[in-house]
């Protein structure tokens, strides 16, 4: 058992890509889960139209990078009207019918034949990242830092890039819930009916929040196309909301710190479990007594389903998460 | 009239329960009988054979048939196969045999062009795609000695049918898919009206049942129509024990519903990955009638496997509605559907009505699984892959209820086939979104449901 390896790797995943893509996409999921009290399952979608919105600035449209923003803005936009018209006045669960079907038909419309020429199909979209290389001031391949903290100098700019978005991002949370639209945000989830009788229009700020969540998930799904060079549909199937928000339980609800702290918590956890599983079944299937408990290739399975358990046991046992505040505890304000 | 002591639920419940288990078990026996032999072995790879220095082309020549999306190869004999070289020089000739193989010789590894000539392809047999008649081998692809190329025959689903054709078998398609996705939404619907509970875990119910019949039918070598009905049952306890397990536990600690639908969303997580660890990520075949000819009604194929379980799930379904209408527990059941308060006042035990709507919905959700299974293979993820158009069903026929579950689950399965004329396959799911949305815009409450705020 190389512990050194894997402690290395463990303290590496906290500051990681992975955890920085999952601390955007846990913000802007907290907007609409912790502060707003809306159920998206869908953050996956969101995510995935600021990905598509990068490539198929090259792809599809053959105009520069960073078109590519505002033109997930719109993607975004289209896709909250699109979840949201139907089910904002009704009950919270719809929206998360409606999420979780939406983001899965996404899936399989940008990872369709029919729209090979849109959206790459399965292969996905790569080759529209070079005005973003190029901006970098590292030499992409030399390696710079120091151990554990070592990294390549294109995965060290994105990680500066992507903990500066974190910065921005958690600020602009933190103040934006301090505004009046924030107050009237979480007035809307202890009570909306008692938001409504101060004559309040409660559904234009829930489709405000469920933007303003998408547009922040957006960018995740941004940095996560940058990092890996290439946009892939499958990396935004359901179940990486399902991870996401997780990781938002883990740090506490309705609390900036909490979808932080949580996505870097849910990475050190995740890649701590997977390389101890993974250097006991290094040279063969783990056996005791004779009956194999794991082999390497279930080695994912295990853990992600440790991830199921934790979500329950979060939810029932400590639904504050880290940071949270019981009595902020959002899912059931109403 | 629901006052009453409920041993006489219980009693009755268990009477339809057997009616459902000795009607499967007799269904199952007929696609037994009559389950025709297996259709041709699909051609082996015989490439062997060939010494060194001798270089071969091995055209194979296979009719695809599309059975659920499930490719059915049958080997293609008689049909002419020319090498050329790019220029057009001829290098050999052959006729496939009946393995639909044939093999010609060539001298070197070269750049070669493939052509079959489909006049010799037999009757009612079209080449899928008709650009593909010349294939080429390029010199950095042939490798090894032999290198092999294949042509497809078959229902491109444009050649050899008429429109009325092609939608009579699409709805044909529709009832099965409509018939199976009612079955598993029933559970479902009912949990929702009666705990208040989405359960998002419902599509892993429907997984274990095809998983279980898959271990009984394959690792165990149990034919179906034996492990059936006790797969059914463990569906049934199966869902029992999610709720003894999890959701009584966590309602009795005060724990709200939005909090459960999320514990739902982590059980599904779990178990999904549970399935994925110990059955591979994989697509398997359960070995009971596996392979069997279709049969025509009029222009419309079917095997007798899939009459039969639709046969099967009609009388299954009609069934489950009959005992919802007039079995006292099925009214007990719509009574707590309804309003638990209220009938809690009546007399009625919730908890036991909870108990029973998850041991029902579970076996219902085992049974459209092992369905499922025979239609298509079974994999991991089947549930989950069908639970979007579960709730589609559901919220068209109104959240909570049972008819509306099966009226929606009909519909949808239906819809959701026929679309598939006018839309790719891979995309046939995405009308459902569009019903499921114009459904809340329009009447969220669903076809059944009572015009309630439902806001």
């Amino acid at each position: 058992m190389d512990w050194v390896k894997i402690i290395e790797n463990t303290i590496r995943a906290s500051i990681g890509v992975d955890a920085i893509y999952f601390a955007i996409a846990a913000l802007g999921l907290n907007i609409h889960f912790g502060y707003t009290g809306m159920l998206n399952f869908g953050q996956a979608a969101f995510m995935a139209c600021g990905s598509y919105g990068l490539g198929m600035t090259a792809q599809y449209f053959g105009i520069g990078l960073w078109w590519g923003i505002p033109l997930g803005i719109v993607f975004v936009i289209i896709l909250a009207l699109l979840v949201g018209i139907p089910t904002l006045r009704l009950r919270a669960d719809y929206l998360a019918i409606v999420t979780i079907a939406t983001a899965e038909i996404v899936r399989l419309f940008v990872r369709s034949v029919k729209f090979n020429k849109v959206f790459g199909g399965t292969e996905g979209i790569s080759n529209f990242s070079r005005q973003y290389r190029e901006l970098s001031p590292l030499n992409p391949g030399k390696t710079y830092g120091f151990r554990p903290f070592s990294y390549t100098g294109y995965s060290l700019y994105t990680i500066v890039i992507g903990w500066v978005l974190v910065g921005v991002f958690s600020l602009f949370t933190w103040q934006l819930m301090r505004s009046p639209w924030g107050r009237v945000i979480k007035g809307i989830r202890e009570d909306e009916d008692a938001v409504r009788s101060l004559g309040k229009n409660v559904y234009a700020y829930k489709m405000q929040a469920l933007v303003i969540g998408g547009v922040i998930g957006m960018f995740a799904g941004m940095l996560l196309a940058l990092d890996r060079g290439s946009v892939q549909p499958d990396n935004y199937s359901r179940m990486v909301t399902f991870y996401i928000l997780t990781a938002l339980v883990l740090g506490g609800l309705a609390k900036v710190a909490g979808s932080v702290v949580g996505a870097m918590l849910f990475w050190v956890l995740f890649v701590f479990s997977d390389n101890i599983m993974r250097e006991l079944t290094r040279n063969g299937p783990l056996q005791i007594g004779g009956t194999t408990i794991i082999e390497s290739n279930q080695v994912g399975a295990v853990n992600y389903m440790f991830v199921g358990i934790g979500l329950m046991l979060l939810i029932v046992f400590r639904p504050q998460g880290l940071f949270g505040n019981r009595q902020e505890m959002a899912l059931d304000g109403r | 009239m629901l006052r009453r002591p409920n041993h006489e639920h219980g009693h009755f419940w268990l009477k339809v329960f057997l009616a459902i288990i000795c009607s499967t078990v007799v269904g199952l026996g007929f696609v037994s009988n009559s389950a025709s032999a297996n259709s041709a072995e699909s051609a082996s790879d015989l490439i062997s054979a060939t010494s060194d220095g001798e270089f071969f082309i091995i055209a194979s020549v296979q009719n695809q048939v599309l059975v659920d999306d499930v490719p059915q190869r049958t080997p293609v004999a008689g049909a002419a196969i020319t090498v050329t070289t790019l220029d057009g020089v001829v290098i050999g000739q052959a006729i496939t045999g009946d393995d639909g193989l044939c093999k010609i010789a060539v001298p070197t590894r070269d750049n070669y062009l493939i052509n079959i000539d489909p006049s010799t392809l037999p009757k009612d047999h079209n080449l899928i795609d008709a650009n593909k008649a010349q294939v080429r081998v390029d010199q950095v692809l042939f490798t090894t000695n032999t290198k092999r190329v294949t042509f497809f025959t078959g229902d491109s689903g444009v050649a050899g049918s008429t429109e009325l054709e092609r939608i009579l078998q699409r709805l044909s398609d529709g009832i099965r898919l409509g018939i199976i996705i009612a079955m598993c939404s029933v559970g479902l619907s009912l949990v929702i009206g009666t705990t208040g509970l989405t359960n998002f875990a419902h599509g892993e119910m429907v997984t274990f049942g095809a998983l279980a019949a898959f271990f009984f039918n394959v690792n165990l070598n149990i034919p179906i129509l034996i492990c059936g009905p006790l797969v059914i049952i463990l569906g049934g306890c199966f869902g029992l024990l999610i709720n003894w397990g999890i959701f009584a536990r966590v309602t009795k600690r005060g724990i709200g519903l939005n909090s459960q639908l999320v514990v739902s969303l982590g059980l599904s997580l779990m178990l999904i990955n549970i399935y994925l660890f110990l059955f591979g990520g994989r697509t398997k075949q359960l070995t009971s009638f596996s392979k069997q000819v279709n049969i025509e009604i009029g222009p419309i194929g079917i095997t007798p496997r899939d009459l039969t379980t639709a046969i099967l799930g009609v009388l299954i379904l009609l069934s489950v509605a009959l005992s919802l209408q007039r079995s006292r527990l099925g009214k007990a059941i719509r009574a707590v559907s309804d309003n638990v308060q209220l009938a809690s006042a009546t007399g009625i035990d919730t908890q036991k009505v909870i108990r029973i709507v998850w041991f029902v919905g579970g076996a219902l959700a085992a049974t459209g699984g092992i369905f499922r299974g025979l239609d298509e293979q079974v994999s991991f993820s089947m549930g989950s892959d069908l639970i979007f158009l579960m709730f589609a069903a559901i919220t068209l026929g109104g959240l909570g209820s049972a008819y509306g579950a099966l009226v929606g689950g009909f519909f949808i399965g239906i819809f959701v086939e026929m679309s598939s004329l006018f839309f790719p396959s891979e995309l046939k799911v995405a009308p459902a979104l569009f019903i499921l949305i114009t459904v809340l815009i329009i009447r969220p409450q669903g076809i059944f449901g009572r015009s309630q705020r439902v806001g």
